[in-house]
């Protein structure tokens, strides 16, 4: 708590901080109210709330507050309301922090806002989701109070309705999608739970609920069951390795703009800001802490993209990947240092805005074509041009080819390892292991890139899709947005991205390789300039058509550009099909596993209520002289 | 302090009762108005009764008999925080669920024996609630039992009459423990007056004739709490009977007659000794635990409910407990103060969205004529304010902000971590988990995943009354949230917690000392 501000030193910020929060969610009930026939008025008016709250967001983060007690001002506005102070005790409760990590992150949460709901005014149609707007509004007003909120219950508060609206934003209609409702549901409610219970222990080993005024080594048995509690709660709502199952249903069956807001973009800020907050404010990991974290992290990436390379549904495919991702942004905080915490939150900024990018894409290839399958797909590039580089940028930025902003986050992941590879300790003494599995999960997103971009835009067009065209610029734009964003975040990195947004938060560091953005950038313009140059210069005409190259594989001349079937292969190889075997039989994911459990207990508990009075009776009885017998 | 209003609540649903069951043969409709009068002027008393007393004792002598040489005689009604508390949830749930019978019931013959059966019930829990001796309470306590059989049974199909005779066996059962326990008092204490058997315990007492009668008394009223193992008659009883019974029983009636019974005694007339503590707060771990796991596999949605209800009762009693076993050890009290809170509050949140639960379950079997999970689906689209408000009890009871149920279970889990449970806050947090599993099925089965074979869903809305309760008891767990505002606790919350925590307070009202 080192710059304490109340509200009388600043007022003209300080009087519309809590409307960042209230605008919203008091817009997304009043929308409840508004038939869904006028669905167009309703997004409109959507886009007007994230636009006035993406100004006060902007106004926030040029400001220099670091620190809001809402209280007098609440006390007054009571004390005008109902006569009496009702709020009296409260003190502390309401506190805002804005930390430069909290404004870094309501920005881009604003930033994502706006241009899904931009997005959406075109995608979701009537019927499609009961109540669309209503609760992607009170998912915005929550993720501020969430992002803004000191005390921790307050953020616990906001953290919760944060799963209600997930689950309002899948439609549930028919078997699949209620399914997964409800999986979500209960995985995001029972981390709230046991964050529930790290808090509790939080606030008894420290006395303390504020944000600010707590630091707690994991030195202890308590210390680390609450900061292992407290992760649980973070994981599940970044989609971390073993709390991720959730994130890959999600995507596949709820709309692409849902998933687009909630696990790919609002999701992953939220999850990693508070494992931010865990890491760097609330605790002091230890060194076996760190240890944990790591290995989450890599078999995050790992699994996840495993995964990703067998799927066939392409929405699915992102959502592993999703998950897989967030497993470099828990390595770069498993570090520790400087340019670890700094990695973890370029990347989980750059994360946002490809996946985000990725799921619109993935909505306009289903809106165009209402297919799912890769396997159904191909050749969509001359029909969707606008989408197709859209996604092409987006699938180099995720998986990190220079220069675009995934190879620059994962770039300073790797520094990362390697100079913590120089520290004492077990964790620092495996780093070859953690920077191998980093790289080989990138090198394995690229290739499961490859089956996405190829498998939907590349080859010859299915003629089902002889008439599907670009989508509406109202879906587009946003698209595009995103990816100058990638480009941008990617070619400034050095220059200007990190040292200006990140470094406020983080802290002054040195990058250690050699390696300028700005320098790479231009020399790969230069080389593709040439190539043009070559291309140009050489005639145009002396060209030779072959077959397309699937890797050396049987080519079948009925499914056309067989590009999924080249990966058939890794699902074959012997010890992973088995693994992939057991993990579609879902041995491998937590819900499922505990809910045999728990039905099964449930059932044995059944069997012994017979519905037989006389044995009731007997229950009774013996509890009774059992007491006796105890107390007696 | 007399207190005029007090044997109202008492005199005139019994007055309601007789008056139905006469006046309602001769003029149509007189049962159903007369009923809702009655409970709607006694939620009205209730609610001057939270606002005016502010957590101040106030005692009716019946008949007027003043205590002679501190050695109160006659019969006392007491009220303090604790219970216009519950006077408050049984009366207000008694409204909405006799507005909702208005559509519901009508499908039923002799109607008026229902509204007549209801008013002596909610009689016989308003007299328990008030009573501040033993024998009245057992008195009243019966009252109500008797007309809840008589309530459960009302379908008379073979299920209903098959509940309904285990649930006398084992409320007969009830009876007999209580009575036996009641006599044990009496025969030593000569007394019947709750605060005057503290005073006269004081003085000292035989170690097991004090455990024998705390164990007989724990076991009659934890058989009507359902607390496990005296729970089994609760499945059957609580989703046989019509659904705005169900309600009343599994929302009010186990908290008035049970729950509130153990709480009052053990805190008020027993010395809490650290073994009963500990006991109580083993049974309530039990009932929490296996109640949840019982409910989880269930596909009929009010035996569901049922043991929901049971679970969620563990929830109560444990939170109680763990303060009772702090009081006993005489160690860091405010914990002790919140884990009551917590108890109390979670008992209220319990009555509003169980009760909503159930008014849903009813609205369902109303509207498509089954109660099977397994044959529904896609009821959102049809009964959309159905989906809407058992969509908002559902999370309420799982735990989900910003509804009610979050902040006391909330308040419960930080107290038993605070207390230094670990262990029992991990349970509370996995049967939390638990609960929203099988309430989260709920959802999924009735008003989402459209059945593919049937093409058209049967179910339409139901009829306006039971809206109307169903969407006043939703906004009810909205606004219950608001008891975790300071202000609005200290009025409400903490004269209940006082009165339970200081017992001399309790005592120094009857006795006049």
């Amino acid at each position: 708590m080192n710059e304490f501000i109340t509200i009388t030193s600043q007022p003209a910020v300080c009087s519309y901080l809590q409307f960042m929060i209230f605008i919203p969610v008091a817009a997304g009930i009043v929308l409840f109210l508004v038939p869904e026939k006028y669905i167009r008025i309703k997004g409109i008016l959507s886009v007007a709330v994230s636009l006035v709250t993406g100004y006060l967001t902007l106004a926030l983060f040029s400001s220099a507050i670091r620190m809001v007690a809402l209280d007098d001002l609440v006390a007054k506005s009571c004390m005008t309301l109902f006569g009496v102070n009702l709020l009296d005790g409260t003190s502390g409760f309401l506190t805002i922090t804005t930390d430069n990590l909290s404004k870094l992150i309501i920005v881009f949460i604003s930033l994502f806002s706006f241009l899904i709901l931009l997005f959406s005014l075109a995608y979701i149609k009537q019927g499609r989701v009961k109540n669309y707007y209503p609760w992607f509004l009170i998912t915005l007003g929550c993720s501020y109070g969430a992002v803004l909120a000191d005390n921790l219950l307050l953020f616990l508060a906001f953290w919760g309705i944060l799963g209600i609206t997930l689950y309002k934003l899948i439609p549930g209609s028919d078997e699949e999608s209620s399914a997964t409702a409800k999986k979500t549901l209960i995985l995001i409610g029972a981390s709230d739970t046991i964050l529930i219970l790290g808090i509790a222990m939080l606030w008894r080993l420290t006395g303390s609920l504020s944000m600010n005024a707590i630091s707690l080594p994991t030195d202890n048995i308590l210390a680390v069951t609450a900061f292992v509690a407290l992760l649980v709660g973070s994981f599940t709502k970044a989609g971390a390795f073993p709390f991720h199952t959730w994130v890959p249903d999600y995507s596949k069956d709820a709309p692409a703009s849902s998933s687009a807001i909630l696990p790919a973009s609002l999701d992953k800020l939220l999850g990693i800001y508070f494992l931010a907050r865990i890491t760097t404010d609330l605790f002091i990991p230890g060194e076996w802490m760190r240890l944990l974290l790591l290995s989450i992290g890599v078999t995050t990436i790992i699994t996840a993209v495993m995964m990703a390379l067998v799927q066939h549904n392409y929405k699915k495919l992102l959502g592993y990947h999703a998950v897989s991702q967030v497993g470099y942004m828990i390595t770069g905080f498993g570090l520790g240092s400087l340019i670890g915490i700094a990695a973890g939150l370029f990347h989980m900024i750059n994360n946002a805005i490809y996946k985000s990018g990725l799921f619109l894409s993935a909505g306009c290839i289903e809106q165009r074509t209402g297919q799912e399958n890769i396997d159904e797909l191909g050749g969509l590039s001359k029909a969707m041009p606008i989408t197709f580089a859209a996604s092409l940028i987006f699938a180099m930025s995720i998986s990190g080819i220079p220069p675009f902003n995934g190879f620059a986050s994962k770039w300073m992941i790797y520094q990362g390892i390697i100079d913590f590879g120089a520290g004492p300790g077990i964790a620092s003494k495996l780093w070859v292991l953690w920077l191998g599995l980093a790289v080989l999960g990138s090198a394995l997103t690229l290739a499961s890139f490859i089956k996405f971009i190829g498998g939907v835009f590349l080859g010859r067009r299915n003629t089902a899709f002889e008439k599907a065209k670009e989508v509406s610029p109202l879906m587009w734009l946003p698209m595009v947005m995103l990816a100058l964003f990638c480009i941008f975040f990617g070619v400034f990195a050095t220059n200007f991205i990190v040292p200006k947004l990140i470094m406020p938060v983080t802290g002054e560091f040195q990058f250690t390789g050699f390696w300028n953005s700005g320098l790479v950038s231009l020399l790969i313009i230069i080389s593709i300039a040439l190539g043009v140059i070559v291309y140009l210069a050489v005639s145009i005409k002396r060209f030779r058509t072959e077959d397309s190259f699937i890797g050396g594989e049987r080519f079948h001349e009925k499914t056309g550009y067989p590009t999924p079937e080249f990966y058939k292969t890794i699902g074959e190889y012997r010890p992973l099909a088995w693994m992939y075997k057991k993990a579609e039989e879902k041995l491998f994911d937590i819900y499922d596993l505990s809910k045999h459990f728990v039905l099964w207990l449930s059932h044995k508990l059944s069997e012994a209520h017979t519905g037989v009075l006389p044995a009731y009776v007997i229950w009774v009885f013996a509890g009774l002289i059992i007491m006796l017998l105890i107390m007696i | 302090m007399m207190n005029p209003l007090i044997p109202l609540f008492v005199a005139v649903p019994l007055a309601g009762a007789f008056l139905i069951m006469i006046l309602g043969r001769f003029i149509k409709h007189f049962d159903r108005v007369a009923a809702s009068l009655v409970l709607l002027f006694l939620v009205i008393i209730s609610l001057h009764a939270i606002v005016s007393s502010g957590g101040s004792t106030s005692v009716y002598k019946v008949g007027g008999w003043e205590a002679v040489n501190k050695i109160p005689i006659g019969i006392y009604m007491v009220m303090d925080g604790f219970s216009v508390i519950v006077l408050c949830i049984v009366n207000l749930i008694g409204l909405l669920s006799v507005i909702y019978s208005i559509s519901y019931i009508s499908r039923y013959t002799s109607e008026n024996f229902f509204y007549s059966l209801f008013c002596l019930m909610v009689a016989g829990m308003n007299g328990v609630v008030l009573s501040g001796d033993l024998f009245n309470i057992f008195v009243f306590l019966e009252i109500s039992a008797i007309s809840s059989y008589a309530l459960v049974a009302f379908g008379v199909e073979k299920d209903e009459l098959e509940a309904t005779f285990k649930y006398q066996v084992l409320g007969g059962v009830a009876s007999f423990l209580i009575l036996f326990g009641i006599g044990f008092i009496y025969w030593k204490t000569k007394t019947l007056n709750i605060a005057d058997v503290r005073t006269v315990f004081s003085t000292g007492y035989d170690r097991n004739y004090y455990l024998l009668v705390q164990i007989l008394l724990l076991s009659g009223f934890g058989l009507k709490a359902a607390i496990i193992p005296f729970h089994a008659w609760l499945p059957d009883a609580h989703s046989s009977a019509p659904s705005p019974i169900s309600a009343m029983l599994s929302g009010v009636l186990i908290k008035a007659i049970g729950i509130y019974v153990i709480i009052r005694l053990f805190f008020n007339m027993f010395a809490i000794s650290e073994g009963m503590a500990v006991l109580i707060t083993t049974l309530g771990t039990l009932s929490m635990f296996i109640g949840v796991f019982l409910a989880v596999g269930q596909w009929d949605i009010k035996r569901l409910l049922a043991y929901h209800s049971i679970s969620q009762m563990g929830y109560v009693v444990l939170s109680a407990g763990i303060g009772m076993i702090l009081i006993s050890r005489e160690i860091r009290y405010e914990v002790a103060a919140l884990a009551i809170a917590g108890s109390i509050f979670h008992l209220i949140n319990h009555a509003a969205f169980k009760s909503l639960l159930f008014l849903n379950a009813g609205a369902i079997e109303y509207s498509t004529g089954t109660r099977d999970l397994k044959e529904m689906g896609g009821l959102s689209k049809t009964m959309p304010v159905t989906s809407g408000t058992s969509f908002v009890a559902s999370l309420s009871i799982s735990g989900i902000p910003p509804f009610n149920g979050f902040f006391s279970k909330l308040i419960i889990i930080i107290a038993a971590v605070m207390a230094r449970f670990y262990l029992l806050a991990a349970l509370a947090a996995l049967v939390s988990i638990i609960t929203l599993a099988s309430f989260l099925k709920f959802q999924r089965y009735a008003f989402y995943n459209q059945d593919p074979d049937r093409k058209k869903t049967k179910g339409k809305e139901v009829p306006f009354p039971m809206l109307f309760s169903m969407i006043i008891l939703g906004m009810i767990c909205l606004l219950l949230s608001l008891l975790v505002i300071p202000g609005i606790r200290e009025m409400i919350l903490t004269p209940a917690t006082d009165i339970l925590m200081d017992p001399s307070r309790y005592t120094s009202q009857i006795t006049g000392t």
